[in-house]
């Protein structure tokens, strides 16, 4: 896993969305193959959507051929509700990048059959050959997608009752009034997320800073990390091969000075190695497409 | 092939509270509505192939003009000639007049000759001829008007309506106002075009008459009236919504009797209880004398106001309301029995909505301090009219030009004289330079002046869903204005109708 650390959030969203540019650019996706991409809500990300509709205004950009498929959306809130994901994604995202509405997925939290919406989502992904990069954020209690605290590390799209943390903190979208916002959601479970080829988490603030220790953060020992627990559902990360976490100074209160040095250190030979690839790819030396992280 | 879907960017939408907001609108060029843009994305699967950049100028609703008697040289208050004529002169003006922001017209008849009415008024049905401004269907000004407002309506034609609906039928043509619910918007086939009749209250026949036209859909609008308070707040409560171009034509401010523009000053906590007193109604042949000379002493003789007569009949509340309506103390001798609680009161009466009122932003017929001094006191209910009439033509040099039966007038910059003259021959501004007057004479924002010619005219003809708006669902009638409200296009249902360059 890498950890890339920029001074603020808008450095943030910079640095994801020049990855994400040049990730899409790179896989060249036609129509017949197609560039999918896992999106995320909330406070974090709209940096990084920032950045990236400016990109695609710059015409350096297009999601043509891009298929997204969302985290989640609550259950029982009309898709037109100022604070449902429909809403969010479109007037943070959508209405402002090229995409055909067409090659848009949400999960409908107002389907008869919720089951049958969630089992069809996990099918839908598997038509388009899996996600080749999720995109997603972190709560306070290290939650990824709505997947709470306890959610199993291997679950996948499914009904989630929210946590009464993540109600707590929803409730200001909702004048504060707490009976105002929807205790369940739909989601994809965090096995779905680890099953896409790459995952890029955006954790920014003082506030997510604890969730962001204890899901990558070290013990004592520099080469023991906090464990995979699913109570903080961001470290079954540490599982996956291809994982980077892009944080704020703020974000890394809660992680010792050596753990931020040593990730620092990474990204830097992370880069160096990257570069030499390029280098010898050009020569024409190696062939075959870099894959997995320097660690 | 493109769809019809239609994206400007790059742009300021008003807000109806006339805020300016840095969004994105969808419309549809074919159907020439407004969209709903991620209903659009989301359920119809469909984003705009088409993406208009407009460069961070403002996107607003087209303007709509209550009160226009003509322009370009055409005047709808005459008929010369045939209908084929009349109807080229009608179509000609919604053709040009979209170069000054104006999308819809309600065309206004001034008073006529009664015979004259029930032909004007056919001709004068809604209409919408391709590439032009709508009409909305027609505005009468007169001929129930009160002889000594008259302005420049002609006093032989000036009529009371002894018989109350039934006059009201014979002049217009029972035709002409016919009921019908819904026929403000619905498509082709609209038979009737009555909007707003602009009538003096006090004028016999008329008061009776208000309710039952109200009721029909038609705005009834106070004018050319020497209504006292009394009589124009009765005329309030029997469904007027609205005092035609404020300030002129009616009594000015008197701090005893405010008459029509002290409906501006009305409290909302107007009792409900109040029954609308026997007014007072004039016969419009001589100056109403209820107020004031016999107003030596104060404390005896209060303004004949409501709130005056409020106490008078409800006294056992009358503590109740002194701090929030009026400090007199009248029957100061009687105790209340029972005194409601306060906030109780004010929900029971919460229930007198004061009217729309119409200004003539020129420069010229109202000074810019009665300007913001009407504007301040409800800026909900400003609505800005050109009061046009023939010579409306922003494209038009200073100069001497005909008017009508021989006169001519002469137009100095915004001013027009009848020649030889210094008596003020009606207005000439055209809509969008009102709407730009009005920032300047009140300090409101261009939003909000924005707000005066699109949203407050449309709600005030409760067709707010279809014009002067751009809720999803109405009509793309729209013009693109520079941050000083300088119009730079104008479109008419999703297409463009008129550009600057």
């Amino acid at each position: 896993m890498r950890l890339i650390i920029r001074e603020d959030p808008k450095a943030v969203g910079e640095y994801i969305a020049n990855y994400i540019c040049k990730r899409i650019n790179d896989f060249n996706p036609t129509s017949e193959r197609p560039f999918v991409l896992g999106l995320p809500t909330g406070s974090s990300p709209i940096s990084t959507y920032k950045a990236l509709i400016r990109m695609v205004k710059e015409g350096k950009l297009s999601f043509k051929h891009v298929i997204t498929f969302n985290m989640d959306e609550y259950v029982g809130l009309p898709a037109d509700h100022p604070e449902s994901y429909h809403t969010f994604m479109f007037r943070e995202f959508f209405s402002h990048v090229d995409i055909p509405a067409s090659q848009v997925n949400i999960l409908n939290g107002n389907a008869v059959d919720l089951v049958a919406e969630c089992n069809e989502y996990e099918k839908r992904i598997k038509t388009y050959g899996g996600i080749e990069l999720f995109l997603g954020g972190i709560g306070e209690d290290g939650h990824i997608a709505f997947n709470e605290p306890g959610s199993s590390l291997a679950s996948r799209t499914r009904i989630k009752t929210l946590a009464y943390d993540t109600i707590l903190a929803n409730a200001r979208f909702f004048n504060n009034d707490i009976s105002a916002v929807p205790r369940m959601a739909l989601t994809v479970g965090v096995g779905t997320v680890l099953d896409s080829r790459e995952v890029v988490v955006v954790v920014t603030g003082l506030r997510k800073a604890l969730a962001l220790s204890k899901a990558i953060g070290m013990s004592s020992n520099p080469r023991i990390e906090e464990g995979v627990n699913h109570l903080w559902t961001l470290s079954a990360l540490q599982l996956h091969p291809w994982a980077l976490i892009v944080v704020d100074e703020d974000a890394t209160a809660e992680l010792h000075v050596k753990t931020v040095k040593y990730f620092k250190s990474i990204e830097f030979v992370q880069e160096q190695v990257e570069k030499a690839q390029a280098e010898l790819k050009e020569k024409g030396k190696i062939s075959e497409e870099q894959v997995g992280s320097m660690e | 092939m493109p769809n019809d879907l239609v994206c400007f960017t790059n742009c300021l939408l008003p807000k109806e509270d006339g805020s300016l907001v840095e969004k994105d609108l969808w419309v549809d060029s074919r159907r020439g509505v407004i969209l709903d843009p991620q209903k659009t994305f989301y359920l119809r699967k469909d984003r705009p192939d088409t993406v208009i950049d407009l460069g961070g100028n403002i996107l607003s609703p087209g303007y709509i003009d209550l009160q226009l008697n003509g322009a370009y040289g055409f005047d709808f208050s005459v008929y010369e000639g045939s209908d084929d004529a009349y109807k080229q002169g009608i179509k000609m003006v919604a053709e040009r007049i979209v170069e000054t922001g104006v999308t819809s017209i309600v065309p206004t008849v001034i008073t006529q000759d009664k015979s004259v009415y029930p032909k004007l008024l056919q001709l004068l049905r809604p209409f919408s001829p391709p590439n032009a401004a709508t009409f909305l269907g027609w505005h009468a000004e007169g001929p129930f008007l009160n002889v000594a407002k008259r302005g420049a309506h002609l006093p032989p034609y000036l009529l009371p309506a002894p018989e109350g609906m039934k006059t009201f039928e014979e002049v217009y043509g029972a035709d002409n106002l016919v009921d019908a619910e819904d026929w403000t918007m619905a498509g082709g086939s609209q038979v009737t075009g009555v909007r707003i009749i602009t009538a003096a209250p006090e004028i016999d026949g008329v008061m009776g008459v208000i309710s039952k036209l109200t009721r029909r859909g038609i705005v009834m609008s106070i004018g050319h009236s020497i209504a006292t308070s009394d009589v124009a707040t009765n005329a309030v409560r029997n469904g007027s919504t609205l005092i035609t171009h404020l300030f002129n034509a009616m009594p000015q401010l008197h701090h005893r009797d405010p008459s029509i523009i002290g409906l501006l000053g009305a409290s909302p906590y107007l009792s409900s209880t109040f029954t609308p007193s026997p007014a007072r109604i004039s016969n419009g042949l001589g100056p109403n004398k209820s107020v004031g000379s016999e107003a030596i002493d104060e404390n005896n003789t209060p303004p004949q106001s409501p709130a005056h007569l409020l106490q008078q009949r409800f006294s056992a509340i009358a503590p109740a309301l002194s701090g929030t309506v009026t400090p007199l103390h009248v029957n100061e001798s009687k105790t209340p029995k029972t005194v409601p609680d306060t906030q109780e009161y004010k929900a029971q009466t919460l229930d007198f909505e004061r009217p729309f009122y119409d200004l003539i932003v020129d420069g010229v017929h109202c000074h810019p301090n009665s300007i913001r001094l009407a504007y301040a006191s409800y800026p909900e209910r400003c609505i800005l009219i050109t009061d046009a009439m023939k010579i409306l033509d922003p494209n038009l040099r200073d100069g001497v030009y005909e008017w009508r039966e021989g006169k001519r007038y002469v137009k100095e910059g915004d001013k027009l004289y009848l020649e030889g003259t210094n008596t003020l021959a009606g207005s000439l501004v055209p809509l969008d330079k009102c709407v730009r007057n009005l920032t300047k004479f009140t300090g409101c924002s261009i939003g909000e002046a924005i707000k005066c010619a699109t949203f407050n005219p449309a709600k005030c003809l409760n067709i707010e869903n279809k014009k002067g708006t751009l809720r999803p669902g109405a009509d793309a009638d729209l013009i693109v204005l520079d941050r000083h409200g300088n119009v730079l296009s104008t479109w008419v249902k999703g297409k463009k109708v008129w550009d600057r360059s």
